[in-house]
């Protein structure tokens, strides 16, 4: 069983500091075991001004085991999945340790977009650019940050018309899309769960 | 507990929890620490998160700083009744919160327990559990728990009533210890009559936070394994060969324990003037010896406590990475609390607990009479067997350790059977499946070792 007064805790102590952080943790559903993280691009990389939606699933054993995190917004990066989000941290793995929490490990993820590790990469294709040609690795990137994880660049009314022509009820996609501060991405996971 | 809970709320008009003070919110639970266990590292973490945080086939490590460390310490007594003190309301909701867990798992940490603390926990367990600690009597628990007011303390109770209706001080005046220590007449200064204890906290009193050593307000608090406490520099001056502890004469089973600092900084800002007093008086008494005695003698001290023990921290790290020693996976002795025990591995055979009841070759032949870690009714009338050391099992763990980085496979393939034996992953094998499996994957490499040959002998 996870213990949900701890990760309850946890999610009151990220939104007491959302300002400062800027990382924000939201439950999916009533069910604690599965959230989604925010976490900012890192100013001065290629990830700047983006917004990054990470998926995380509580294991039973939580926080005795690493909650496993998974990037739901596509980025191109050395120790990330180009293709399934698969982050390559070690905290998240083997050098867990109980007393990081949910925002630490986005605050290491983030650290991580700063700091790209190569030489144990995650997605091959991406290290290699990373080394080879770095000039193109910063474009692409930089490319997938405006394609992926800009939302912010769309009124409020123009997410709403996207998210109602996929099929969503106006009323609900309003409501939705203020529960969860304006992200779209976000929103649409949210209707999407139901 | 509807009872006990408005005799709560009489003795503290606030009906509301009590807030926290961040130095005693455990690291792994973000709640009040219960029943808090201080690592060698100096770091404060409640007894079922250790635990729980534990490795069973390597050493552990601290979860906040990763310190390692190889033996599973003692609760900390003083701070427990420190904190039941300062957060009455707090901890009676820690206190059933894991009682309730542990009715869950069957599993139970040991029962601390002043007379007048009964109130505290539910009436039926504390029968049950009261029943082990009377009938294992240790020193331990005889010096500490009961009330035998001395005339100092009968002072600083007058001048604290709080202490005489919850009736928890803590008296660890023995005069007999008194001799064996190097003392300063600073105590009579500190435990003046004109003491007055700071506003936030008027249930703590100079008596619940003396060192077992000097008898004065603590000074950079050390704690042992055995869960007592000095001031570092009573155990750094001592000349005696090993960290032995004098309260409950149990060695000190790995190096010199860092300072626990939340616990200095509670001390420095609820008593700011006798903690300056004691830091003043140290450093007189330091300065003129400071270069060669303070130096020589602690390393003197951990040098040898490491010679002459053979359980202690290096050895421990060294045996469970050398091929030829026997680490009992997934077992932790009883008494020092090694884990996983390496060397010889008796079981109680009459212990009809879940957990069972283990001690390491050591402990066997010292004939610890300590209680068990966790609460069984073991007495010194019950009979060991020494455990053969499995050796196709250890080279199984080793091959699936090498092989299988995720060992979560690893349980699935084991030998069940003897898993649940064991006592230290007992809890979390077999008890309530919220307890997880996460300690039951070793992780990990794996000791190498998987020859049937004692690792002492292969030492020397």
């Amino acid at each position: 069983m996870i213990d949900f007064s701890r990760v309850q805790k946890e999610l009151q102590e990220c939104s007491r500091d959302i300002e400062s952080s800027g990382i924000r943790v939201t439950p999916k559903s009533d069910n604690l075991g599965r959230l989604t993280g925010i976490i900012p691009g890192p100013t001065g990389t290629p990830y700047e001004g983006g917004t990054f939606c990470i998926d995380i699933t509580l294991p039973d054993g939580y926080p005795f085991e690493p909650p496993k995190m998974q990037f739901a917004t596509k980025v191109w990066h050395p120790n990330i999945s180009s293709q399934s989000g698969a982050i390559c941290l070690d905290i998240l793995k083997d050098q867990w340790s109980p007393a990081l929490t949910l925002k630490t490990a986005l605050l290491s993820v983030q650290a991580l977009l700063s700091a790209p590790q190569p030489d144990d990469p995650q997605d091959a294709v991406v290290a290699q650019q990373y080394i080879k040609e770095y000039q193109t690795f910063v474009g692409t990137a930089r490319y997938w940050t405006e394609t992926f994880a800009k939302v912010s660049s769309l009124g409020v009314e123009e997410k709403v018309q996207k998210l109602v022509e996929m099929g969503f009820p106006e009323s609900l996609v309003r409501s939705t899309l203020e529960a969860v501060g304006g992200d779209e991405n976000l929103a649409l996971e949210k209707l999407c769960s139901g | 507990m509807e009872e006990s809970r408005r005799d709560q709320v009489l003795e503290n008009p606030v009906e509301t929890e009590e807030t926290i003070s961040d130095s005693f919110v455990c690291c792994v639970c973000l709640d009040l620490l219960h029943k808090p266990i201080v690592l060698p590292c100096g770091h404060i973490v409640c007894f079922w998160c250790v635990h729980k945080s534990m490795d069973f086939v390597r050493e552990s490590h601290c979860p906040f700083c990763r310190h390692p460390y190889n033996h599973f310490p003692t609760i900390c007594q003083m701070l427990y009744f420190v904190l039941l003190k300062m957060y009455p309301i707090a901890s009676k909701r820690r206190e059933d919160q894991i009682l309730e867990e542990e009715k869950n798992t069957g599993n139970f940490s040991p029962l601390l327990n002043i007379n007048a603390c009964d109130s505290h926990t539910n009436q039926e367990y504390d029968c049950q559990r009261h029943l082990s600690c009377s009938s294992s009597t240790t020193k331990k628990f005889n010096l500490i728990l009961e009330p035998c007011p001395t005339i100092e303390s009968m002072q600083q109770m007058e001048l604290n009533p709080m202490n005489q209706d919850t009736g928890m001080y803590i008296p660890i005046q023995n005069s007999d210890m008194n001799d064996e220590v190097t003392k300063s007449n600073e105590s009579d200064q500190i435990v003046s009559p004109t003491y007055e204890p700071n506003e936030d906290c008027k249930h703590v009193s100079i008596v619940d936070l003396q060192c077992a050593a000097c008898k004065q307000l603590l000074f950079h608090p050390v704690v042992l394994n055995c869960g007592h406490v000095y001031c570092q520099t009573c155990i750094i001056d001592r000349v005696e060969e090993m960290l032995r502890c004098q309260e409950c004469q149990i060695l000190h089973p790995t190096g010199f324990p860092k300072v626990c600092l939340e616990f200095d900084h509670f001390l420095e800002e609820q008593f700011p003037k006798e903690y300056a007093l004691r830091r003043n008086a140290l450093q007189l008494k330091r300065q003129p010896i400071k270069n060669e005695n303070q130096n020589s003698c602690s390393t003197k001290a951990s040098k040898s406590c490491s010679l002459l023990h053979s359980n202690t921290g290096e050895q421990n790290v060294q045996s469970c990475a050398d091929p030829q020693s026997k680490v009992h996976v997934g077992v932790g002795c009883d008494s020092c609390g090694m884990c996983p025990i390496v060397g010889d591995r008796y079981r109680c055979k009459d212990c009809v607990e879940k957990i069972g009841f283990d001690l390491c070759g050591d402990c066997y032949n010292t004939q610890s009479k300590l209680p068990g870690r966790f609460n069984q009714q073991h007495t010194p009338e019950h009979k060991f067997e020494l455990v053969a050391h499995n050796r196709s099992r250890n080279i199984f763990l080793r091959l699936v350790a090498g092989y299988f980085e995720d060992l979560t496979t690893l349980t699935s393939f084991d030998d069940a059977s003897e898993i649940s034996e064991n006592e230290f992953l007992a809890p979390i094998l077999s008890g309530d499946p919220s307890e997880g499996t996460e300690n039951s994957s070793p992780r990990g490499t794996n000791p190498e070792g998987a020859e049937d040959q004692n690792w002492s002998e292969s030492i020397s």
